[in-house]
């Protein structure tokens, strides 16, 4: 600033009204902390989640550049002694990787990842610490039953310690394992990473998960430029197994959450945005409030240059501090952003098993320049009419509102034309969520733009309406808006703007669960439904013990069992999810986008071969309406499956592919079942059946424990989870709300406060207390009014928006539209409630005031 | 020596470097290294098998592992020329080493565990190029990655390096590493020679601290070495020795230099000494003069004298090896000049030795012989083997 020369006396003048304004300056600091503060506690929760995949599964795959995979049942073990004793691969290592719980080592899910120490070092040196273990602990680790490594930090959070002995759960069944030795980690990457992992040798680990024969890998460090190589490879790979590059392994589940991710940074932007309306509404009022000031500080020879530098760097303070309490607040804030972030990841995505990643630098720096920068930028306008004003000028009031008034009509045509082009970004055939989301801030914007003239023709009808209902006030209040406009139109806008978030996002929300609703309805056709326990609350791919299925299949009052398999197969589109059912009524029992034949004749295609796919996989995969196909890789190599039918499903924004299981196992020669499906006989209880399976199984003696659900209680946890995943959604609309609130706060203090001279003369001249509260009361509430009727239309359309095209392009599906009128309604009550309270602080101040007070200034 | 003495092996092992617990076979070194092994591993000779006799060695029974053993080895080093009379070194080596007594192995389902690991050397000496080469690989001895069999016909391997039978007196003998690979057709010219007394060979005067011990003492070789994608047809002879035992430590013994010379009189001369830390000779240091018909005479330490007339300071190891010895068997008339082919034949692996081919000219009871060879040297550069 000091190349701008401002003098040391016009920085006082600053400081002195930052100072004699203690709440437009501490409401206009916490608007902009909360604006950031939101913007900060999603982006750590966005870089956490991140970092905790990478730990959690990306930085275990080490320095590999490619990797072996099999099909559902993973490798066969002997295929990596061949590879490597016939000299096929050099640097190569096996790799088990499942996750287990331990009730000594906090529930929480645990990678097992088994390993060959003889292999290992070269992909996962930071597994190991040089000389921290001894040989007799190496030995253990080798040839104990159950010897496994934890990390120090894991060891003593826990309170275990080496020789201890802890029960690990795999996929249903409990295990024993005992700790042979603990690996310091050497940095805090290998400290996170490890925190979450329980390492074995292969053969324990083979052994703990029932794997033995099996590998989930084959990790490689193949040099750049290894073609030749991956050819020599690829012809010793048996069919069924492919070699693939890690970067096309990482990429589904990166895809997966980027959508999720940016959806978040998308609403937290539109908090900010809401901050930024209080910002400048609150730098313009301090423009108009000292245009006299600055008028004869002109007159005094202060340059127009000066005068602009003095307001941005009001600005740069304002802003600068409010970002700092941003950050601070955005921390607290994180504790439960990341939590519940975290959460639907782990829901929805994938397991992790990395917690408390730390609060990323890089995150609170970010999200703090972006507070600062924006309000400078919101703060640029204010300060160049401050300096543009001619002197004389400066000195009549006037002038600012006449020009408000004079840009109504130009500023909603603006608007209009915003919309215009935003609605026209967002027609614009693409998939980019950037793009998606720049046509809705078009959409927002041009809408804020017509709240000026949406207040002036409200209150042009309001006043014979209020003036009928409340006399003179009434005639006075709508009027006083309207000459006040300049600022009372921002205030409304970010109230406007804030309530249509609201009405959007509900709308959005309400349309998904009822459609969720109607897809449950549709494809929960059994009584019972039995699986395995697993970390995801949205897939099941755990095999169920064959002898439980058998007696399960023939318990009493079980009519017809309907068998699942799900399993994730390689396609050269990556792994996709592939289920398979032996239910015949598949093609009635789910709604469908495209079908090619009656019900009957689709199971009649299925169990020729031809499969059915939900519509994200479909989307995501281009697969057109009828006449399609998807290539899976088979255990006889890549195959291509006719698709007969294209069904909405919400359960996976990745999509599936369903089969018929006769199919499925004679291609794949696995006879799993992952998930079962109970139809109970005419007269049986679903309870009953329920509990009588739930000790039956227990008492039967089998290991394996098993999750028996009737129907109810199955839709019931489904909605759970649906909610659980928009809690944070639900939570940013309250702070953005909560943003708004104190921005209409602060206005309308300011527009009071403002008044003072004006209220000491209606005061003098007989108003009483009550009626001043009456007329304060009557010009929020009319605010308020005007706000919630705008955001209607505005919320309307972002909830088309957010439905239609987000969505649709986020997690490839389509929601079916549910209007509930009640959104409407309890917008329109937000906003007038939130305006009406926002009254209350100025109402009451003013009516303290004594008379001779408020018109000393005179 | 890694490769006479058997006690060597009683400070283990493993795994595999940078996953930061890199503890391979390790060698006794010097004193200091040795106290600090010891006081890490345990050394627990109870439950193993032990040498403390004479044994009724079985073909092909024999040629296969002893797992209630220890440690064991099966060592091969062989000198082969192309037509046009270019020298080759190679040495191949398999160490298998127990983890626990075969009693004490607990019942696993999992085909990948395991109480042997398997550490496996291979070295290629050019001598035209002047240069020398040494690779390193260890595994478990499972799931088919590494591993040993005596029947129904010998084979010993580990990952891609390997020797196996092809026939009653044939072998096939490979290995590549790094654009480096030999693949050999072996062919056994005496049969399995017994060292020591009936292949019983005491190392010390404590009771057990000896091995089992024999030798294939002359492998006619031919086939082929790759190097840099360079073809070349060799011939020549190789040597196998087989060794497995039990052993405690002896007290004061830093390294020996072992000799197995071919003669181009058709028989072998196999010496070693084994050097105290104050300088001496153990009185244990034995060898072998196995004549053409494979009849053996059995060498005391005073019967030979192996006098140093070179050395050679390598500069990776700072050690300072011999590098030029007059072998001298009196009462045989034996007396032989032998010189490495190549100065640098340090393998600087898990632990650091020089494991040489040699030429050599002399004389057999005034004959005038030549003939090549490999000698062993260990213990030169042990400080610094103690710290990996």
């Amino acid at each position: 600033m000091n190349n701008s020369g401002l003098p040391p006396l016009l920085w006082m003048v600053g400081w002195r009204y930052l100072v004699r304004h203690p709440w437009q300056t501490v409401l206009m600091i916490l608007g902009i902390s909360l604006g950031v503060a939101v913007v900060v506690s999603i982006n750590v929760a966005n870089a956490s989640a991140a970092r905790a995949f990478e730990l959690s599964t990306a930085s275990l795959t080490g320095s590999a550049t490619h990797e072996i995979v099999g099909g559902p049942q993973g490798l066969n073990d002997k295929l990596y002694a061949q590879l490597v004793d016939q000299g096929v691969v050099s640097q190569a290592a096996p790799v088990i990787s499942q996750y287990i719980t331990s009730p000594q080592l906090g529930s929480q899910p645990l990678q097992l990842l088994g390993i060959d120490p003889f292999a290992d070092a070269p992909f996962r040196s930071y597994l190991g610490v040089n000389g921290a273990l001894s040989v007799s602990q190496l030995i253990a680790f080798l040839t104990r039953p159950g010897a496994v490594f934890i990390s120090t930090d894991l060891a003593q959070r826990y309170h275990l310690s080496t020789g201890d002995t802890i029960q690990v759960a795999v996929n249903g069944n409990t295990e024993n394992a005992i700790i042979a030795g603990l690996l310091q980690p050497s940095d805090s990457l290998s400290q996170h990473t490890l925190d979450g992992v329980i390492l074995a040798d292969i053969s324990t680990a083979q052994e703990l998960t029932n794997h033995v024969g099996k590998l989930d890998r084959i990790d490689l460090t193949l040099p750049k430029d290894a073609s030749a190589q991956i050819k020599t490879i690829e012809a010793h790979l048996p069919a069924g197994v492919s070699l693939v590059p890690i970067q096309s392994q990482e990429s589904p589940v990166e895809q997966m959450t980027a959508a999720f991710h940016l959806n978040l940074t998308a609403l937290s932007l539109l908090a900010l945005l809401v901050g930024l309306f209080l910002i400048y509404n609150t730098m313009t009022f301090s423009i108009v409030q000292r245009r006299s000031l600055f008028g004869t500080l002109r007159c005094l020879g202060v340059t127009r240059r000066e005068i602009f530098w003095l307001v941005s760097a009001e600005a740069l303070v304002v802003g600068s501090l409010g970002a700092l309490l941003g950050i601070g607040l955005g921390i607290i804030l994180a504790q439960s952003t990341v939590r519940m972030v975290t959460q639907t990841i782990n829901d929805l995505f994938f397991t992790t098993t990395v917690r408390d990643v730390g609060i990323p630098i890089s995150s609170l720096v970010e999200g703090g320049v972006l507070g600062v920068v924006a309000t400078l930028a919101t703060a640029l306008p204010p300060a160049r009419e401050a300096a543009s004003v001619p002197p004389q000028a400066a000195l009549t009031r006037s002038v600012l509102e006449s020009k408000a008034h004079r840009n109504v009509t130009r500023t909603a045509l603006g608007g209009l034309a915003v919309i215009g082009a935003g609605t026209g970004v967002l027609l614009f055939p693409t998939n980019n969520l950037i793009v998606g989301f720049a046509g809705t801030f078009a959409v927002v914007t041009g809408f804020a733009l017509l709240a000026s003239f949406v207040m002036v023709a409200l209150m042009l009808a309001a006043q014979p309406v209020t003036g009928g209902l409340f006399g003179t006030l009434g005639r006075m209040a709508p009027r006083n808006l309207t000459a006040s406009l300049s600022r009372t139109s921002v205030a409304v806008a970010a109230l406007m703007v804030a309530v249509a978030v609201t009405i959007g996002v509900n709308l959005m929300v309400g349309s998904f669960r009822y459609t969720v609703i109607a897809w449950l309805n549709e494809s929960l056709q059994g009584d019972i439904y039995i699986s395995v326990p697993g970390f995801s609350a949205t897939t099941a791919t755990t095999a169920i013990d064959p002898a439980e299925l058998q007696a399960i299949e023939h318990w009493p009052g079980v009519a017809r069992a309907d068998l699942l398999n799900e399993v994730m197969i390689n396609s050269p589109q990556g792994p996709i999810q592939v289920d398979s059912t032996n239910n015949p009524d598949v093609g009635a029992e789910r709604l469908f986008l495209a079908r090619e034949q009656s019900p009957q004749a689709t199971w009649q295609a299925l169990q020729a071969g031809s499969v059915l796919v939900s519509e994200p996989l479909a989307n995501r995969l281009g697969i057109p309406r009828r006449g399609g196909s998807i290539e899976l890789v088979t255990p006889q190599g890549a195959r291509s499956f006719p698709v007969v039918g294209i069904f909405y499903d919400y359960s996976s924004s990745q999509g599936m592919v369903v089969m018929s299981l006769d199919e499925y196992r004679q291609i794949w020669n696995d006879n799993r079942i992952t998930a079962i499906s109970l139809r109970l006989a005419p007269g049986a209880q679903v309870d009953q059946v329920t509990r009588s399976l739930q000790d039956g199984m227990a008492k039967l003696g089998f290991s394996q424990n098993l999750l028996i659900r009737p129907n109810r209680v199955l839709r019931q946890d489904v909605l759970a989870i649906f909610d659980r995943t928009f809690a944070i959604t639900g939570a940013l609309n309250v702070l953005t709300t909560i943003i708004a609130f104190i921005g209409v706060l602060s206005s309308l203090l300011l527009l009071q406060l403002e008044k003072q001279h004006e209220v000491g003369i209606l005061r003098a001249i007989g108003m009483t207390v009550r009626e001043l509260w009456g007329l304060t009361m009557l010009e929020t509430g009319l605010m308020g009014l005007a706000a919630g009727l705008l955001s209607m239309p505005t919320g309307y359309a972002l909830s088309l928006i957010l439905i239609y095209i987000i969505n649709r392009r986020s997690f490839n599906w389509t929601l079916q539209m549910a209007i509930q009128p009640g959104s409407f309604a309890q917008a329109l009550l937000i906003a007038v409630i939130a305006a009406l309270l926002a009254g209350i602080y100025p109402a009451y101040k003013l009516g303290k005031m004594a008379a001779a007070d408020a018109i000393r200034f005179e | 020596m890694i490769k006479r003495l058997p006690y060597i092996f009683s400070l283990v092992l493993l795994v595999a470097a940078g996953w930061g617990v890199t503890r391979l076979f390790q060698p006794v070194g010097s004193a200091p290294a040795q106290a600090k092994l010891a006081s890490v591993i345990p050394e627990n000779p109870q439950g193993y098998e032990r040498a403390t006799g004479p044994r009724n060695f079985q073909f092909p029974q024999d040629y296969g592992p002893h797992p209630n053993f220890q440690t064991e080895w099966w060592y091969y080093t062989g000198n082969l020329n192309t037509a046009s009379g270019r020298h080759f070194g190679y040495q191949l080596t398999f160490f298998r080493r127990a983890l626990l007594p075969v009693q004490s192995v607990a019942k696993r389902s999992s085909d990948w565990a395991t109480n042997q690991v398997y550490l496996a050397h291979f070295a290629l000496t050019d001598v035209a190029d002047g240069r020398f080469q040494s690779f390193e690989k260890l595994e478990r001895g499972a799931a088919g990655l590494a591993g040993a069999q005596g029947t129904p016909s010998f084979k010993v391997w580990l990952e891609d390096w390997s020797v196996e039978q092809t026939g009653p007196t044939a072998y096939r003998l490979q290995a590549s590493q790094n654009g480096l690979s030999i693949d050999f057709e072996l062919t056994d010219l005496t049969g399995p020679v017994l060292q020591g007394d009936h292949g019983y060979s005491q190392k010390g005067p404590e009771p057990g601290n000896a091995s089992y011990y024999f030798s294939q003492p002359r492998l006619a070789t031919q086939g082929t070495i790759q190097v840099n994608n360079q073809n070349f047809s060799v011939t020549g002879l190789s040597w196998m020795d087989h060794e497995f035992s039990t052993s405690a430590l002896s007290q004061g013994e830093v390294g020996w230099d072992w000799f197995g010379l071919q003669l181009s009189d058709g028989s072998e001369l196999m010496v070693y000494d084994i050097r105290r830390s104050d300088g001496s000779i153990d009185p244990y240091s034995s060898g072998t003069w196995i004549l053409p018909d494979a009849s053996t005479h059995s060498l005391k330490q005073t019967d030979f004298t192996l006098q140093v007339e070179g050395t050679w300071h390598s500069p990776h190891s700072g050690a300072t090896y011999p590098a030029k010895w007059k072998v001298s068997v009196p009462s045989l008339g034996i007396s032989l000049k032998v010189t490495p082919y190549l100065a640098d034949q340090e393998n600087n692996l898990s632990f650091v030795y020089w494991e040489g081919a040699v030429q050599i000219v002399g004389t057999v009871g005034g004959v005038p012989v030549t003939g090549s060879g490999y000698v062993e040297l260990t213990g030169y550069a042990g400080s610094i083997a103690g710290e990996f």
